[in-house]
Parts: structure tokens; sequence; C-alpha cells
């Protein structure tokens, strides 16, 4: 039987579609206890890797264990991993708490089950009304109901953000953290980092079916250097005080204004009051994540074949 | 395992498609009855001729005591079954089409589980079926025929034991197939096409041919209608009195039963089809990536 441990491990996964290549060589450990993005731009391979994971699509090499199994060697998995996953079905007809007791009576929880996992998602109301008629909102909020009625030490979410509106999405955020706290293991996939980038704790980003970065979000921002932009009234002497302050970074914008890398705008601002430089302008640069994320997932479609990226735990790629 | 059997259970009695499908298979199989007896009635005025009363002497029973009722039982069966057949194609069909394939794997401890289980519930589907199916042709015929043309009590056993044997295997048939072809529209079609048309074409080809008549007993619809035909053969010629041997072969093609083997072998010839549908199916489904 598995151990327990709420681990995610993929090494060396790789998958091949005939001639396309949708996941090669990846390799990322999730732990317990954190949410963890699973970032990357449409086709970079993260449907793929989490349906390897979940033993729904077979891996051409390499292995994803959750609790130091592979998917099928679970015993009862929907006891251990929950899954939301895009193009996941509902029969139309079927209510939304009929749903929920067939799958309660597959993993083998009391139907009780059903009725609480809806007033979880907020669904109570809507459990007598056949799935047919929800909005994608609904729907869902109702497969988020199905992944957490075996109660798992494991969630999985692609994209779960689809469809949901604003408050949905707030509360998603706020459950999956919670969820996390209690010492489970959340991994939660997105082609968008900000959509993300309030809720997880550790990231895996992924681009051309490989791994460019994972490790801890905040790592992340620490390697964007900061910068300090500053309109002065003598360009030329702010620049000099500076590099006599000894700072090496320093570009002139098209804007006329100085960008300073690797101090903060405390330090340029009183390095410029000692030049007898006047400043009309400051700020530092907000880490922008964003242009991060874009910069690491760039080129996937550019039509040439992209450089080799070594992965690097905590680190760039 | 019992998990998953009371979830499939769910599945099929939490949507409208057995009683959808039990709707139309009642009422074709009560016009069956009724027809059956309506056509037995019409044979048995047809034949009180000097002509018929000359046969019956040669054979010893007469027009009205020939059990007429039991071509039309195994006719109606044979049709009626195909709605159990469909039913049971939209077990897996229906689950890719419709994508809920995805959770139901995702909550089975193996794929193996998940067909076991569908396979158990739909034989007890085709069961219920099976029985629905000859209720209400019973009724149909007993409303409408000569109380002489109807079978005795052990004929009736028989006739529902081998009708809920029908049911059953063509349940399963067509749980195999629906895994086979994974589109909903497409494999009823595919069906009733097949059973209705394609191998009645091969038969009366293959009889048009001189190929041996054995050989429409082991393709899938020779052998399952042989199921049925072969117990109503053998249950009218027993009540026939002398019937010529060239006439014996012309009753068990009218029984459905032409060049198919005993009631029992030609039940475990199409257990043979429903297990390489199954097999087929049970193959593809456990490696399929569901994407």
């Amino acid at each position: 039987m598995h151990d327990g441990s709420g681990l995610i491990a993929v090494q060396n996964l790789t998958k091949q579609f005939g001639p396309v290549t949708a996941v090669q060589n990846l390799s990322f450990t999730v732990s317990p206890g954190s949410v963890t993005g699973f970032l990357g731009p449409n086709g970079a391979g993260k449907t793929t890797t989490l349906r390897m994971l979940l033993g729904l699509v077979k891996p051409t090499s390499g292995t994803a264990t959750i609790n130091g199994r592979q998917f099928h060697q679970l015993g009862q998995p929907g006891r251990v991993v929950g899954a939301v996953l895009e193009a996941q079905g509902f029969h139309p007809r079927r209510t939304a708490r009929n749903h929920l007791r067939v799958y309660a009576a597959a993993i083998g929880v009391p139907d009780a089950q059903a009725d609480q996992v809806l007033s979880l998602v907020g669904l109570g109301t809507a459990a007598d009304r056949a799935v047919g008629g929800f909005s994608l909102g609904m729907k869902q909020r109702l497969a988020v109901a199905t992944a957490l009625l075996g109660d798992p030490q494991v969630l999985v979410l692609d994209e779960p953000a689809n469809g949901l509106d604003p408050e949905g999405i707030a509360w998603l955020r706020t459950f999956l953290q919670s969820y996390a706290r209690m010492g489970r293991t959340v991994l939660i996939s997105s082609h968008l980092l900000a959509e993300v980038e309030q809720t997880v704790d550790q990231v895996v980003i992924i681009s051309r079916g490989q791994t460019m970065y994972y490790g801890p979000l905040e790592h992340l921002r620490q390697q964007q250097q900061r910068r300090v932009l500053v309109q002065p009234s003598d360009v030329g002497a702010l620049a000099t005080a500076l590099r006599e302050g000894g700072v090496q970074t320093i570009e002139q914008l098209v804007d006329g204004r100085l960008a300073v890398s690797g101090v903060d705008s405390k330090f340029v601002a009183d390095v410029a009051l000692r030049a007898g430089v006047s400043v009309y302008g400051i700020q530092e640069e907000q880490v922008d994540l964003e242009r991060l994320f874009f910069q690491l997932t760039s080129g996937q479609y550019a039509g040439y074949a992209p450089a080799p990226h070594q992965q690097q735990q905590g680190g760039w790629a | 395992m019992g998990n998953l059997v009371q979830a499939e259970l769910r599945k099929t009695t939490t949507t409208g498609l057995w009683w959808g499908l039990l709707i139309p298979t009642v009422l074709v199989a009560l016009g069956g009855g009724l027809l059956t007896g309506l056509i037995g009635q019409a044979f048995v005025d047809l034949t009180s001729s000097a002509d018929a009363e000359q046969l019956s002497d040669l054979i010893g029973v007469t027009p009205d005591q020939w059990k007429f009722s039991l071509f039309g039982i195994a006719r109606s069966i044979n049709l009626t079954t195909m709605f159990p057949m469909i039913f049971g194609a939209l077990a897996l069909s229906g689950e890719i089409g419709r994508r809920t394939i995805t959770t139901t794997f995702l909550t089975a401890p193996s794929r193996m589980h998940t067909m076991l289980a569908k396979l158990l519930v739909y034989a007890m589907w085709g069961a219920i079926y099976g029985l629905a199916i000859m209720g209400f042709i019973a009724l149909g015929v007993v409303l409408t025929s000569h109380p002489g043309q109807l079978p005795d009590t052990g004929g009736w056993a028989m006739l529902t034991l081998v009708c809920v044997i029908s049911s059953i295997l063509m349940t399963m048939f067509g749980v195999g197939l629906g895994g086979l072809v994974s589109n909903m529209a497409g494999v009823t079609v595919l069906l009733i096409m097949y059973f209705l048309v394609i191998e009645n074409l091969a038969q009366f080809f293959l009889r048009l041919s001189g190929a041996p008549e054995a050989i429409v007993g082991f393709l899938p619809n020779g052998s399952v209608d042989g199921l049925t035909g072969s117990v109503v053969a053998d249950l009218f010629l027993a009540k026939a009195g002398v019937v010529p041997e060239e006439a014996v072969e012309v009753l068990r093609i009218i029984a459905g039963a032409g060049g198919a083997q005993v009631w029992w072998l030609s039940g475990l010839i199409f257990l043979g089809w429903v297990g390489l549908a199954f097999g087929g199916s049970w193959a593809l489904m456990t490696r399929k990536d569901i994407t």
C-alpha cells in the first residue's frame, strides 16, 4: 500500500503521442502542507502530466507517484487523491446529489458525505437540479465537490479557475490554502501565473514539456532584481555619484530616467542629496512575476529549436 | 468490488435510460405477443379445410393443437432483446462520450474493477429486461391465442429461461461493443444494422451459395437466435406428431434456429461472441489513454 506521506513525485516523465512529445523528461516533487502551482502556457504538457499522475494516461517512460505508489497501486484512490480535471464530464440528466452519490458509493464513503461536500462548495440549494442546467462555474464547483468526496490527502486541480466567477475564485483560493494548512498536498495547474500567484507557495513552471523552474514562489520573486527608477535634475552627475558609491548597474531609459539595480530608493535619494542633484521623481519597480513567467516560458511556439534548458531547484533554468 | 457494483447500479438508476428503453421493449414484446396469437388464429382458420384434415390425419395432430404461438414467441424474444443490447452498449460508450469515464476511473481501484462491475450490473439488467420481455410477450399471446396453441407449463418455464439468458447475453454483448465503438449513436446504429440487416443478408447469401447451413449457427445473430429458436423448435416438434424430416429444417428456420446447434450449445457459441466483444473492449479500455 501507499506510504501516506502525501508526497507527489514525478521522475523523468516522458509522454509521446505519435510524433509529438507532449512531456519530456519532467521531474519535480510536491510536498504536503503547501499549495503548489503547476504553471506553463497552453500546450506545455500540464494536463498530460497530471493525467499521467492520475493513471489516465500511460507514460512513455518515467514514473509519477503519489504517496510512493503509482495511481493504480493506491488501492482506494478516491480516498488518497481527489482531482478536478479539464473535460471531466457529468451526465446532464443526473442531479448533483445523485452524481455525488454514485461516486460516494464507488469510493466507499457514506451518502451523507455527498450533502456535506455540496454545502462546502456552495451548491447545497442546487443539489436536486440536473447538472445539464448548471453554469460552467457550478459544474466546476461540483467537480471540486467530487474531488473532495473521499476526504483525500492529495488534491490535484487542472485549471480549476476556468468558469469560476470572482467570488468562486476567492472561495477556491481560501479553501485550497486552508486545505494545505491541514498538512495536505495541493497541486494546481494554470497557464496564468497571476491567476494563482496569491494562492500558491511553490511553483513548478514547465514549457515545451520540460521543467523550467521549481521551488518556492518567494525565491522566484527574490531572483528578480529590484530596480529604482529615478528622474534627476542632472542624469550624468547622479550616475557618476552612484558609480562612486559602488553601484554597477545603471541604465538610462528612453524617457530620461535612470534605472538603478541592486539598491533601494532610500540609497539612491541619499546619494543624490550628497551630490547636490535634485530628484523630481523616484519609485521602486514592482516585481513583475508575470514578465518573469513569460521569460521562462517564451519561445514555445517561436518556430525554431529552443536552446536546451537545465532544470534546477529553487533557481533559474 | 461491492462498492463499484453499487456505484454502477446507481449510474443506471439515476438517469431515465433504463425505463426509457424498457417502455418500447415491453410495448414491442406485447405487440409481438398479440400478433403471434392473431397470426396463429388466422392459420387455424385457413387450415380448417379438407387438405388440412388429410395432413392432420397423416401426422396425428389437428391444426388447432399445433403450438404455432411458439414461433411468434421466439421471434418476439429475438427482436426485443435488441433493446437491452442497446442499453448495454450505452454503458461504456455513454461514459466515454460524456467524459464521465474520467471520474469513474479516478474513483476505482483499477479499470479492470470498473469493467467487471459494469458486467455484473448490466447482466442483472439483462435479466430484468428478459423477465419483462417474457412477461409481456406471454400476456399478448395469452390474450389472442387459441388455448391449444399455447405451450404447457414446462414450455413456458423453458422459454422464460432462454429469454432471460438471451437478454443477459445480448446486454453483455452490447457492453463489450460499446467499449470498442465509443460513439453512442455509432454503436447503436451499428448494432441495429448488424442484427436486423447485415447478418440476415449474410445468412441469405450463405444459403444461396450452398454453404453448409451449420455456418449460420456460428454467427452472432444466428447463435443467439438459435438459443431460443432451438428450444421453440423442440417444443413444437414434441407436440406436432410425425413431421417429415425435410419439414423439420423449415420449421427450425421459421423458429430462427436454421443451422443452429442445440439451444445450450447455441448459447455457448454466442457467449463466445460476447467474450470476444468484451475481451476486445477490456483490452482497449485498460490500455486507452483518457485525454
